[in-house]
């Protein structure tokens, strides 16, 4: 079977886009697993038995069957648009990531900049939808969430310039190729520091607990996000945990060695997978264990200890480069 | 027509209609996402030449970096405080006047500068030229930017500080 190379290339992102949309759907469930578990619960049980398994699947039919309501006040074109702007950054970063060797949309030359770049452009859609609501809570959680992604942008992307560095190349593929010889989160020192600065600017860049002051239940109700329901509530959710899922990939492939790992060629999608699913779990439970801190502390942790820190580790590890050579080991 | 013209003439339809739509719509929060759309669009551009670097820098410095901070300053002037500010465009008039000729400058320029059919190919080795680029002959241009920057990081200091 021949197909043109425009075609082919739709059918794969179309393929990869339901199987990112599936695996969101399944990550919900399993974090409320991994949440009750935590708390001596169970979870969702009666839907799907065993163990709920058909939960996520009633979830998204009930919120496409829910009554779509907009404010009155609400600036609609703005307000309509925001899940949708928030959804496409969030869905795009997994075009640069290659599953395994070959399997992926686009292995792009400079992919990890397309993954920093486009990731970044889901404020826009917030604060739009913060903005297009014309609601307090709204509004407040939209300013919030600027004041934090100004703040942690910075050190998310040098700490994912420490693997950039060690393997001297923008390129996926090439950055897990680099990898063969020695994972990078166990290069002496820099590899674990880089992995904690970076896990830390994911928790702050996902606007998770503790740094989930945009959202924050108490005082802000649920932020950017408390006058959609519906289909547009489920958008926005969609993107938050597509974008968390993007994250946790691009963690396991520029510390964890990406789809390295014993065993034949086929399973390493499947290691990829582990991976993503275990720093995904790792930021759950720094979720499910921590408070939420303050604005103030947010801001200083970021420009008075992460930022600095990043830096020194950026201008070491390339002293290291430049003295040892770039790659693994 | 190949598939990339199509590309290019659906970005640029985008391009042309939301820049418009930045300084006329009245609502300055309007446009400022139509700027954002724009800058957007004109990432594409940079990505059907088949140049994914300057789209992503496009992306991360403008599309995202610019407008945030348009954003943080309309949000903390506008609604918070209680004014509305409201984009009035004077002199719409001699405006369009310095854009058509601009316009006819460039057109006049790009019909006699030679062209060829085919489109020249970009070296896939172009970002670590690049890079190479801006720490050896332009070294002290990113230095001196890099220097401008502080100073006006430092002046944003200076009328930030409350008075005591």
């Amino acid at each position: 079977m021949t197909l043109p190379p425009v075609a082919r290339a739709a059918l794969r992102a179309f393929i990869v886009l339901n199987a990112i949309i599936l695996l969101v759907t399944y990550a919900t469930l399993l974090e409320r697993k991994f949440a009750a578990r935590m708390q001596s619960r169970i979870g969702p049980y009666y839907v799907g038995r065993p163990h709920g398994w058909l939960q996520p699947i009633a979830d998204a039919l009930k919120l496409m069957l829910k009554e779509d309501v907009v404010p009155a006040a609400a600036d609609r074109g703005v307000y309509n648009l925001a899940p949708v702007v928030f959804l496409v950054p969030c869905m795009l970063i997994f075009a640069t990531i290659p599953f395994a060797p070959e399997l992926g949309v686009a292995d792009l030359n400079i992919g990890v900049l397309f993954f920093l770049a486009v990731s970044s452009l889901e404020i826009v859609g917030l604060f739009m939808g913060g903005w297009g609501s014309n609601n307090k809570y709204a509004l407040l959680s939209a300013m919030r969430a600027v004041n934090q992604i100004i703040s942690y942008d910075l050190p998310f992307v040098f700490a994912a310039l420490v693997p950039v560095l060690l393997a001297g190349s923008l390129q996926m593929s090439a950055i897990v190729a680099a990898q063969q010889g020695l994972w990078f989160v166990f290069y002496p020192v820099i590899g674990q520091l880089a992995f904690v600065a970076y896990l830390v600017a994911t928790l702050a860049a996902e606007n998770r607990v503790p740094f989930d002051i945009l959202e924050a239940e108490s005082e802000l109700v649920a932020g950017f996000r408390v006058e959609y329901s519906g289909m547009k509530f489920a958008l926005i959710q969609l993107g938050e945990y597509a974008h968390m899922l993007g994250t946790s990939f691009l963690g396991a492939l520029l510390f964890l060695g990406g789809w390295l790992g014993p065993g034949p060629a086929w399973l390493g999608p499947l290691w990829f997978l582990a991976k993503a699913v275990l720093v995904f779990l790792v930021v759950t439970w720094v979720r499910w264990s921590f408070v939420r801190i303050r604005v103030d502390q947010i801001l200083a942790i970021s420009w008075k200890l992460l930022l600095p820190a990043t830096l020194v580790l950026l201008l070491a590890t390339g002293f290291v480069v430049a003295t040892r050579g770039a790659g693994g080991g | 027509m190949t598939l990339e013209m199509v590309g290019f003439w659906m970005v640029a339809a985008v391009l042309v209609a939301s820049s418009l739509a930045v300084v006329l719509t009245p609502n300055l929060f309007h446009a400022v996402l139509y700027l954002a759309a724009a800058l957007v669009a004109t990432g594409l551009v940079f990505l059907l030449l088949d140049s994914p670097f300057l789209f992503a820098v496009q992306l991360l410095l403008y599309a995202v970096g610019v407008m945030t901070v348009v954003v943080f300053a309309i949000m903390l002037t506008e609604r918070l405080v209680g004014e509305r500010i409201v984009q009035t465009s004077r002199s719409l008039l001699n405006g369009a006047v310095v854009a058509g000729a601009v316009f006819v400058g460039v057109v006049g320029f790009l019909i006699r500068a030679p062209r060829s059919v085919l489109r020249p190919t970009l070296d896939a080795d172009a970002i670590p030229a690049i890079g190479r680029a801006l720490v050896g002959p332009f070294a002290v241009t990113l230095e001196l930017l890099g220097l401008l920057l502080v100073v006006a990081l430092l002046g944003a200091l200076y009328f930030a500080r409350t008075d005591e």
